[in-house]
């Protein structure tokens, strides 16, 4: 048997190379990409659904996502989301990037300092994390320490229907974005990779 | 199983590939960023898969 543990937390770093999008030609086959992340969702939602009700199984699912959607899905939910956000011109690329490598990271990070160290090195290790893959990335002490922030307090709620790996991405990447908008916030580089 | 570990391996795959492409297009803090939030998972799921096969 593999290790459900190391399995589920490399499963959520592995999900930072969703941003490899953002090199994919604008369209693949002849077909416009976003219409991959479309088909990637279903797909995803299709395995889920064969879990939930045909008792398909699938590795590194914990007790409790027995009879909920698991966390998988709501990160694939989160990233699908940003990048459809990101094609319809309402986020920025920078914060759509930040954004998904620092939730693909933080998240489990947090998950490993709460179990060996405690809830406080889980909140200042996630702190740390977040600040500096937004800093690394977007280069705004602005953004980064309102990012982190907000990105360490979406993760503490534990509710049932709202997962923590959804909401790590969608709170922190709409506050940034509302702020970004706003006349007294710094500039942001909206392109860090070309793009459209 | 077989899938399991064919999974796995796909993993690595992805992250390899996609640590090379932001090296090729000169995205360095991106690809480093891949590269180093991947290797501690990667290489304990390695190590925890060799610890299986031993067994």
């Amino acid at each position: 048997m593999i290790n459900e543990q190391i399995y589920r937390r490399f499963n959520h770093t592995v999900a930072a190379c969703f941003v490899i999008y953002f090199l994919f030609p604008e369209h693949i086959l002849g077909i416009k990409r976003e219409y991959f992340i479309i088909l990637f969702w279903v797909f995803l939602v299709a395995i889920e659904y064969l879990r939930l009700n045909k008792d398909l199984k699938v590795l590194g699912m914990r007790d409790y996502e027995d009879n909920r959607i698991a966390g998988f899905v709501w990160f694939a939910t989160g990233t699908c989301l940003i990048l459809g956000l990101y094609e319809l011109d309402v986020i920025p690329q920078s914060l759509a990037i930040a954004t998904i490598i620092m939730a693909a990271y933080t998240d489990p990070l947090i998950g490993e300092a709460n179990k060996r160290f405690g809830d406080k090195w889980g909140i200042g290790l996630g702190l740390l994390c977040s600040f500096l893959i937004y800093q690394l990335i977007i280069g705004e002490l602005f953004y980064s320490i309102i990012g982190s922030i907000v990105a360490v307090a979406s993760e503490r709620p534990k509710i049932k229907w709202f997962d923590d790996d959804f909401a790590m991405q969608i709170i922190p990447i709409l506050v940034l974005t509302l702020l970004s908008s706003m006349d007294f916030s710094p500039d942001i580089t909206q392109n860090i990779l070309g793009g459209n | 199983m077989n899938i399991t570990r064919i999974y796995i391996y796909l993993m690595y795959i992805i992250v390899i590939s996609c640590v090379i492409a932001f090296i090729s297009k000169e995205h360095y803090i991106i690809a480093s960023l891949l590269f180093l939030g991947n290797i501690l998972p990667g290489y304990a799921m390695a190590a925890s898969m060799m610890e299986k096969n031993e067994n």
